[in-house]
């Protein structure tokens, strides 16, 4: 693999909520993370609500402070940038979010939204906003008079379009696409996620798509990130870990996904009980409390993510006994 | 648009008198002729004169000068400072809301009166010492609305995403913020308006804002109290005068309030008379006795302002006991409003307008309320989505459970406690002693949900329609939720009627699956049948579009039609790529595929037998 293009390394984050009176409770969102894209690379991010994975999404594009640990963009380290560089930074990652409701300001007209990227960073003459404003609406299938409209205007799936004309107009290189597709029919989850492939492909964008959906994730993404409980469990190309998982929680994560064909059905494992808190994580292991094949090993020491075949990692230590 | 007119013009009429006063023709208001003390209308004087024999109307309208000025002065001058203030607040939080926010509360602590008077006092009374009292006992509201809204607006994903741009905060605040937190605002500046102009008349009349002989109309009233049994209609202008603009001002705030947002109001549909007191005028049907629900031609109907429309049109589907029947489609295609017609909670504008809904030997469509209730919960058994805005959150879940069970039968309170314990270690809930005394908020979704089920079975329902109730969870969950389902109807022998968007997940729970699109049935079978070999274009578009295959998954181009824009023809027609031009002539009808097998689709033959060649 080429140098990424960026780069966290022992990402943390830790929200605090203060009290007068109550002794203040820390939630562990994202704990030691490592995660790296290459230019033009589509990471998946794995997990169920409570993991962490949207926290990771917007650390990485630093519009929250991490905790501990550092992120690296096109070799820059981003919290030593300069404010006024960083302004200049920001054109080259970009956000798309799940809620195609709230994503859009509901009083603005989509072309002037759109046109916001333009000229913050002044990138196109302003005569020239609304021309370039019609190239990105074609590009992302929709009609360029529509950017006349108001957000109400739109469905969801065109909402969700306009969200990535929005991203796309400052010509980024790192895209994090937060859920993107989850509150969309299924028709319509079909539409956006080949748009955002072809996208990726043409534009040459490194993707961080975060997600719960395994299917989606595999279809996209080169290579994929479980997370649980703010940590990574496993990480690898997506058809090798979507294949054979070496963690037992990937693997309930694909037993539990419902499937169209009963023959592709595997035996379901079922997790007991619920994720625990992520303000009082257990010891060791977090997996290891609905983990099926937890020893007392498990609760000791946090297991650390290593090599586990090739271009693979895992965080479990009897993953090759499981196996 | 247009009701901004009305207020707006009235408003504007007011302003321009008074801005006009020097150019119209009207007598001095503080040439005093005393001769004509308190006379009726006179020529020249057509309100007639004051104490002083001054013409009131010209008093009234240079009054309207003093005070609306100050009014307008006052509020505009508060509003600046106060939303400037609780947009720096809320948007910088930690020590810029401790200098900003916390700061102005401080006015608050001060009776506006008193303040009053204390500056009065200080500056001596006049026109500008009141603009200045009442703008700073504004400010505070001001900054407290526009706080407030800042914080909200501020978590929108919006105002991430302009963040994400890179834009300066200047920008983000007065180009994404200011518009939306606007409309609060804007009421707060009717009511400081409206507000101004009181205090301002309040302290005239005490002698502490404008200075006589001035005309402003605090001013005017309390001239016109002392001579009130001799001049009523002396008290009548300047009150006339001030309660007008006043609610003048309200009106156009709220219009304008409707105006910036681009959003337009959903208008509510009337419900005919007609409807409230005979919901059953419908066409008599048979009932099915082998089936536990029987739904056939099902029709809802819903008056809007474009004319009658139809969400849900003749649909008929039955479920017998044990049997799992998914209802599965795009959000649009009227499979919630299915259900809830045959609950009985259709919404109030909607009404069922044909059609027959047999539950056993009663007609779910023609049943008093008083008889639904009974049958709802009891017999028949719902579990929604969102198990949070279902389930009472000041309520503990076991009380709301026992209470369930005590709505239906005659149990004592220690009876249906224990039974609701039963209850929850039936559905799986860990912990069950504990968790009945917990508060919806203390459980996850998952136990949410589980209490939502136990709460659906405690009477043993013969039908359970559970509407997407896996689809605000997570896999995991969303896996043990449907084998509980799955456990519990194989014990009880419960119909189940399962809604949802995802076919998977039919595909793991249902017997038999309705596919519904813009309002109608387009093919119905059993679900091995209908995956395995479906027959409706819009049936295999949909399968297409799952992410399962190794193939690419399809999506389905356009979207749903709105019930008001349906295509005459097949509703599907416009984005089915099999479409010819017969389709779109008439509305094909649903044919009898195979046994049991239906299809809404005139070219499913040919369709079969081009696939099998």
């Amino acid at each position: 693999m080429s140098a990424p293009l960026i780069e966290a390394t022992g990402l943390s984050k830790t929200f605090t909520s203060r009290g007068v009176f109550k002794r203040g409770r820390a939630v562990q969102a994202v704990r030691q993370v490592d995660v790296a894209l290459a230019g033009g690379e589509a990471v998946g991010v794995v997990g169920e609500s409570g993991s962490g994975k949207s926290t990771l999404g917007r650390l990485m594009l630093g519009l929250l402070p991490a905790t501990e640990g550092t992120v690296r963009f096109d070799g820059r380290t981003l919290d030593k940038i300069p404010r006024a560089e960083w302004r200049t930074l920001r054109r080259r990652m970009q956000i798309v979010f799940q809620d195609p409701y709230g994503s859009l300001d509901p009083r603005r007209r989509v072309g002037a939204q759109i046109a916001d990227g333009l000229a913050i960073h002044g990138l196109v003459p302003a005569g020239e906003q609304g021309r370039r404003v019609g190239e990105l609406l074609t590009m992302v299938g929709l009609d360029p008079l529509q950017a006349k409209r108001f957000p109400h205007e739109f469905s969801g799936g065109q909402r969700q379009r306009v969200g990535i004309a929005r991203a796309l107009a400052t010509s980024p290189d790192f895209l994090v696409a937060d859920e993107p597709v989850s509150s969309l029919d299924v028709s319509i989850q079909a539409q956006i996620l080949q748009l955002l492939g072809e996208l990726r492909r043409d534009l040459k964008l490194a993707l961080l798509f975060i997600s719960h959906d395994l299917p989606v994730v595999r279809h996209l993404c080169d290579r994929v990130v479980v997370m649980y409980l703010g940590r990574v469990m496993e990480e690898g190309p997506a058809e090798r870990v979507f294949a054979e998982p070496a963690h037992p929680y990937t693997r309930a994560l694909i037993s539990a996904t419902p499937r169209l064909d009963p023959g592709k059905r595997t035996k379901r494992i079922l997790l007991p009980g619920d994720p625990p808190s992520p303000s009082d994580p257990p010891s060791g292991c977090v997996f290891r409390t609905r983990c099926a094949h937890a020893i007392e090993a498990c609760a000791g020491a946090v297991p650390a993510l290593r090599a586990f075949g090739e271009a693979r990692r895992v965080a479990c230590i009897r993953a090759e006994e499981i196996a | 648009m247009k009701r901004l007119w009305l207020p707006g013009g009235f408003v504007a009429a007011i302003l321009l008198i008074a801005l006009l006063a020097p150019l119209l023709d009207l007598p001095n208001p503080i040439r005093q002729d005393i001769a004509r003390r308190l006379s009726g209308p006179i020529p020249g004087s057509p309100l007639g004169r004051d104490e002083f024999g001054r013409d009131v109307l010209s008093r009234l309208i240079w009054g309207a000068r003093t005070s609306l000025g100050v009014a307008f002065a006052s509020a505009l001058i508060a509003g600046a400072i106060g939303t400037m203030i609780g947009l720096v607040g809320g948007w910088f939080r930690g020590i810029g809301e401790l200098l900003t926010v916390r700061l102005v509360d401080v006015i608050l602590c001060f009776p506006p009166i008193l303040l009053a008077l204390l500056v009065v006092t200080l500056l001596g009374p006049g026109a500008a010492t009141l603009i200045l009292v009442l703008s700073v006992l504004y400010v505070p509201g001001f900054a407290r609305v526009a706080y407030a809204e800042v914080l909200s607006a501020r978590s929108n994903d919006y105002v991430e995403a302009v963040r994400a741009l890179g834009a300066p905060t200047g920008r983000i605040l007065l180009r994404t913020v200011l518009p939306n937190i606007a409309g609060p605002v804007l009421v707060q500046f009717s009511l400081a308006v409206a507000a101004a102009v009181v205090v301002e008349s309040g302290l005239s009349f005490l002698g502490l804002g404008v200075v006589p002989p001035a005309p402003s109309w605090g001013l005017m009233i309390r001239g016109a109290r002392a001579t009130m049994e001799q001049a009523p209609l002396m008290l009548l202008w300047p009150c006339a005068a001030l309660t007008l603009t006043i609610l003048a001002m309200n009106l156009l705030c709220d219009a304008l309030r409707d105006w910036v947002d681009p959003r337009t109001p959903a208008r509510r549909p009337r419900l005919r008379l007609v409807d409230r007191l005979l919901p059953g005028l419908l066409p008599p049907a048979e009932p099915k006795p082998e089936t536990v629900l029987d739904v056939s031609g099902l029709t809802v109907e819903i008056e809007t302002p474009l004319g009658a429309i139809k969400p849900v049109e003749d649909v008929s589907l039955s479920v017998r006991a044990g049997e799992t029947v998914a209802l599965v489609g795009e959000s649009g295609s009227g499979k919630s409003l299915t259900a809830t017609a045959v609950m009985g909670l259709l919404p109030p504008a909607a009404r069922p307008a044909a059609g027959a809904a047999w539950f056993g030997d009663r007609d779910l469509l023609r049943l008093s309320e008083p008889e639904l209730r009974r049958l709802r919960g009891g017999a028949v058994a719902m579990v929604f989505q969102d198990p949070m805005s279902s389930l009472n959150p000041v309520h503990r879940a076991g009380d709301q459970v026992a209470e369930a069970i005590r709505a239906h039968q005659e149990v004592s309170v220690a009876d249906a406690k224990a039974r609701a314990l039963d209850l929850f270690r039936r559905v799986g809930i860990a912990d069950p002693e504990r968790r009945l005394n917990a508060y919806p908020h203390e459980l996850s979704g998952g136990m949410r949900q589980r209490v939502m089920i136990a709460m659906a079975l405690a009477n043993r329902p013969r039908l359970l329609i559970a509407d997407e109730p896996t689809t605000a969870l997570d896999v995991t969950v969303q896996a043990q939720i449907l084998d509980l389902l799955a456990e519990l109807k194989r014990e009880t022998g419960t119909a189940l009627i399962f809604i949802t968007h995802s076919l998977a997940v039919v595909a793991e729970i249902a017997d038999r699956v309705t596919v519904m699109y813009a309002g109608q049935v387009v093919e119905q079978g059993p679900v091995a049948q209908v995956f395995g070999t479906p027959l409706h274009p819009y049936t295999r578009a949909l399968l297409g579009a799952v992410h399962e295959s190794d193939a690419a998954p399809v999506g389905i181009p356009g979207v749903v039609p709105q019930p008001h824009a349906f295509p005459t023809g097949c509703r599907f027609a416009p984005r089915c790529a099999h479409a010819i031009a017969a389709c779109s002539a008439a509305p094909p009808p649903l044919e009898e595929a195979a046994e049991g097998r239906l299809v809404r689709c005139i070219r499913w033959t040919d369709l079969a037998g081009a696939k099998a060649a």
